[in-house]
C-alpha cells in the first residue's frame, strides 16, 4: 500500500506520470488499446474510432473553453474547414496524409485565427454569438462553393495508404486515429506545464489579472484560438481518412453542440475529463439503444414510443451531471481513485 | 424491490436475451434482410412507416409462401437519421446478422458505406433515397432506388407539363428547392431537360425548408409569372405559406411537388390552397383500387385493423420489399446460392415487371425504375387523383 507521495523537485512535482503505479497503468491501457483492435469486431472498432475522432475535436475545444474560457459554438465548422483541406490536399494535389492531417489543421487555424478576433473584444454569451456566426458562414461555404467543396455532395476521398498499404478498414485506421489521438493527448497535458498554457489558465481565471500580470490578453485568446482550431482541423482531416467522404452535412451546428457537451460532461478544463466525455457522449446513446433493442420483442407495438425515450434519458442524463457533478466526469473518476487508494482500509 | 426480487429480475431478463439471440433459425432457409431505418429524428415522418412498410411486406411474403422454402427475416434497428450512427448500426447488423440484403435511412449513409459496401460487404443496398447519385451503377453498383429518382420525377413532370401545355407559347416553369442535398440533386438534370422539351425555366428559387416568411420568393415567382412551379427538397413547410401568399398575389400558377410533398396529410395541411397541387409520384395509393394495393389492403384489414389508411411512404417500404423478393426469385430460379452479387445482377433483369398497378411496369436500368404517375389534389375528397398514365422516363 502506498503511504506517502513526497516530492522532492518541482519537476517530481509537475511530472506527467507521477508514481510508478500511474506509469505501470498507462503501460496497460496502452496495451490494452494495442490489442483492442485485434479482439473488437467491426462495429466496436467503428465506435472507437469514431470516439478517436471526437476525443481530438474536443481536446481543441476543451483547450479554448475548458481552459482559456472563450466559448466557441462554430467547432464543427472548424473541423469541416480541417476536412475539407485534407480532402481537397488528397485528391486535387495528390499529397499523402501525413501532409494533408497537417494541412488540414492549418488551414482550420487561419479560419479560427480570422474568427478568434473578435473575441479580444467580446466575451461570454457575446463571443458565443459571434463564433455562431462563423459556425453559419462556413456551413454556407461549404454547400455552396461547389468548384472547391464540391458543393451538397462533396468530396470522396481515397484512403490513406502507408507504405502501399491502404488504409482502408476501421481495424487499420484506427492506428492512424489513435496514433494521433495519442500525440495530440500528450501534447494537450504538456502544453498546461508551459508559460503559454499558463497564461491561458490565468485568461480564463480573471482576464483583468492576467493582463496585469503582464500577459498579453489579444495575442493569448488569438493563440487560443489557433491552437484549437488546429485541433479542430486535425480531427476533420483524420475524420477524412475514416469516412472517406466529406459532405457538408457532416457539420451541422449540431456537432458543436455535442462537442461543447463533451467537455462540459467530462469536465471543464480536464485533459482526462476531454478523453472520459468523448467517451461517454457516444458510447451511452449505444448502450441506451443496444436497451431499446433487448425489450423490442417484448413491446412490438410500442417502437415509436420505446425509441425517443432513450433520447429523453440521455438529456435527463446529462441534466443530471449538471446538477449533481458539475465538475464532471473527470471529478467522478478522481474521487473513485482516491476512495481506491485507501481501500480496503477505509471506505 | 428486495435482493431476491432484483436477482428473479435479472435472470429472467438474462435467460429472455439469450432467448431472443439465439432464436434464430436454420441458416440454409433462412435469407436475412437487416435495415437501419429513420425511426427517430427529423425524418421519423416518414421513416416509422416506411419501415412497417417493409417489415408487412417481408411477413406478408412469408406467409403466402411467395419465396419457396425460404423464410425471410426482416432484423431493423433505429438510427435516429445521423450519419453517424446509421454507419454504426449498419455495421453493427452485418457483424451480427450477416444479412445478404441492407436497407438504409438516407443518402448520406449510402454514400458513406459505399466503400465498404463495394470492397467487403457485397449486400444487396436498397434505400429510401431517390438520389441520382446512387443511381450511378459505377460508384454504386450494389445499390438500387425504389422507383424514380429525382430526376426522373422531374423529368416526369416537365414531359406532362410539355404535352398538356395549353397557353400560348412555350411553357413558363419555375423550380422551388431548398439548399440541401435533397433539393439540389435533380436540378442539373431538370435545366437541360427542360431545354430538350422546349420549357422555359424562368426562375430558380432556394429557400429554406421550413421557411415561415416566403414574400420575397413569391414576389419572385410574381415577377416571372409561371404556369408552373416545381418543388423539391421540401416536405411540408414553406409549401403552404408559399401557394397562399401566391394566391392572395393572384398567381395563376400551377404548383408541383415530388415524391415526399405529395402524401396525402400535405392536402390538409394545405386546405383550401390545395385547389390544383400537383406532383408525381412513383407508386399508387393506399385508396386506390389496383389489385396489388387491394391485397396490401387486406393485409392489413387482418394484420392492423386499427390502420384505417397508410401514407404513401409505406407503400414505399412495402414496394422496396417487392422488389427484393423479385430479386431473390429470379436468384433461386436460376439456381444460384442467394448473395448480395447475384442479387444485384438480378435486380439489373427485371424488364417489365408487373406489380399488381403498385408503379407502371418496372424495368431496372442503372439502378432504378424510372417510372412514375401524375396526380392532382381533389380537395373535397382529400385524395390525389391521376391525371395521367405511368410515364417513362430514360
Amino acid at each position: 500500500m502506498r503511504i506517502g507521495d513526497f516530492k522532492e523537485t518541482y519537476a517530481a512535482d509537475e511530472a506527467i506520470f507521477r508514481t510508478p503505479a500511474v506509469r505501470v497503468w498507462m503501460g496497460a491501457l496502452g496495451a490494452a488499446m494495442l490489442v483492442f483492435p485485434f479482439v473488437a469486431g467491426d462495429y466496436l472498432l467503428y465506435l472507437a474510432n469514431l470516439i478517436g475522432v471526437m476525443i481530438i475535436g474536443a481536446l481543441g475545444l476543451n483547450i479554448l473553453t475548458g481552459f482559456t474560457g472563450q466559448i466557441s459554438l462554430g467547432h464543427a465548422a472548424f473541423v469541416g474547414v480541417g476536412s475539407y483541406a485534407a480532402a481537397i490536399g488528397a485528391t486535387r494535389l495528390g499529397l499523402p496524409f501525413y501532409l494533408c492531417i497537417p494541412l488540414g489543421g492549418a488551414v482550420a487555424c487561419v479560419a479560427g485565427t480570422v474568427i478568434g478576433v473578435p473575441s479580444l473584444r467580446v466575451k461570454g454569451l457575446y463571443l458565443a454569438i459571434a463564433t455562431l456566426a462563423a459556425q453559419v458562414i462556413l456551413e454556407w461555404v461549404f454547400s455552396n462553393w461547389d468548384s472547391v467543396t464540391g458543393g451538397i455532395r462533396g468530396i470522396n476521398v481515397p484512403p490513406a495508404t502507408v507504405s502501399g498499404v491502404p488504409l482502408d478498414t476501421d481495424f487499420r485506421v484506427y492506428f492512424l486515429i489513435y496514433a494521433v489521438a495519442a500525440a495530440f493527448t500528450y501534447f494537450a497535458r504538456n502544453l498546461f506545464r508551459t508559460r503559454v498554457g499558463r497564461a491561458f489558465i490565468a485568461i480564463r481565471d480573471r482576464d483583468i489579472s492576467a493582463e496585469l500580470m503582464g500577459i498579453n490578453l489579444f495575442r493569448y485568446k488569438i493563440l487560443s484560438f489557433m491552437v484549437s482550431s488546429f485541433y479542430a482541423g486535425v480531427a476533420g482531416a483524420v475524420w477524412v481518412y475514416f469516412a472517406k467522404v466529406v459532405t457538408p452535412e457532416y457539420f451541422p451546428l449540431s456537432l458543436s453542440i455535442q462537442f461543447l457537451a463533451i467537455v462540459i460532461v467530462g469536465g471543464l478544463g480536464s485533459i482526462q475529463g476531454t478523453i472520459l466525455g468523448a467517451i461517454f457522449m457516444t458510447l451511452v446513446p449505444e448502450l441506451l439503444k443496444a436497451g431499446t433493442e433487448a425489450v423490442k420483442p417484448f413491446f412490438p407495438d410500442a417502437m415509436s414510443y420505446l425509441f425517443p425515450l432513450r433520447d429523453i434519458l440521455f438529456g435527463a442524463m446529462i441534466v443530471g451531471f449538471l446538477i449533481f457533478e458539475p465538475h464532471g466526469l473527470a471529478e467522478m473518476w478522481q474521487r473513485v481513485k482516491r476512495y481506491f487508494a485507501l481501500w480496503p482500509f477505509r471506505s | 424491490m428486495g435482493r431476491w426480487k432484483w436477482i428473479v429480475a435479472a435472470t429472467g431478463i438474462t435467460a429472455a436475451l439469450a432467448l431472443a439471440a439465439g432464436g434464430a433459425l436454420a441458416a440454409d432457409d433462412v435469407i436475412k434482410i437487416g435495415a437501419a431505418q429513420p425511426i427517430t429524428g427529423r425524418f421519423a415522418f416518414a421513416g416509422v412507416s416506411i419501415n412497417a412498410g417493409l417489415q408487412d411486406y417481408i411477413n406478408y411474403a412469408n406467409e403466402n409462401g411467395l419465396v419457396k422454402g425460404k423464410k425471410l427475416v426482416y432484423i431493423y434497428e433505429d438510427t435516429g437519421y445521423d450519419t453517424d450512427k446509421a454507419v454504426a448500426t449498419f455495421k453493427k447488423i452485418m457483424a451480427k446478422e450477416t444479412p445478404v440484403i441492407m436497407y438504409g435511412d438516407s443518402t448520406g449513409l449510402g454514400k458513406a458505406i459505399a466503400p465498404e459496401l463495394n470492397s467487403r460487404y457485397k449486400v444487396l443496398y436498397g434505400s429510401t433515397s431517390f438520389s441520382s447519385e446512387l443511381a450511378d451503377p459505377k460508384t454504386h453498383p450494389y445499390s438500387f432506388i425504389s422507383g424514380p429518382t429525382y430526376s426522373d420525377q422531374f423529368g416526369i413532370l416537365l414531359e406532362y407539363i410539355a404535352k398538356n401545355h395549353k397557353g400560348k407559347g412555350k411553357p413558363k416553369v419555375a423550380f422551388f428547392y431548398s439548399d440541401t442535398e435533397f433539393g439540389k440533386d435533380p436540378i442539373p438534370y431538370a435545366r437541360n431537360r427542360a431545354k430538350e422539351l422546349g420549357i422555359d425555366v424562368v426562375s430558380e428559387i432556394v429557400a429554406k425548408a421550413g421557411a415561415v416568411d416566403v414574400t420575397t420568393e413569391v414576389l419572385a415567382l410574381k415577377k416571372t409569372q409561371p404556369d408552373f412551379c416545381i418543388f423539391q427538397g421540401l416536405v411540408v413547410a414553406p409549401i403552404p405559406q408559399v401557394i397562399r401568399t401566391a394566391r392572395d398575389y393572384g398567381l395563376k400558377t400551377t404548383f408541383m411537388g415530388t415524391f415526399w410533398s405529395m402524401d396525402t396529410s400535405i392536402i390538409d395541411k394545405l386546405g383550401a390552397d390545395a385547389e390544383g397541387y400537383m406532383g408525381v409520384s412513383p407508386y399508387a395509393y393506399y385508396y386506390e383500387n389496383a389489385p396489388g394495393i387491394q391485397s396490401m389492403r387486406k393485409y392489413n384489414e387482418k394484420v392492423n385493423p386499427k390502420e384505417k389508411s397508410r401514407p404513401t411512404y409505406y407503400i414505399q417500404g412495402w414496394f422496396t420489399g417487392m422488389v427484393y423478393v423479385e430479386a431473390i426469385n429470379k436468384v433461386l430460379a436460376a439456381k444460384k446460392p442467394v448473395t448480395g452479387d447475384n442479387l444485384k445482377d438480378a435486380i439489373g433483369k427485371i424488364r417489365d415487371w408487373d406489380t399488381g398497378g403498385m408503379t407502371g411496369k418496372v424495368t431496372f436500368v442503372n439502378n432504378k425504375a424510372a417510372v412514375g404517375r401524375v396526380y392532382r389534389a381533389n380537395v373535397a375528397k382529400g385524395i390525389f387523383e391521376p391525371v395521367s398514365d405511368w410515364i417513362y422516363v430514360k
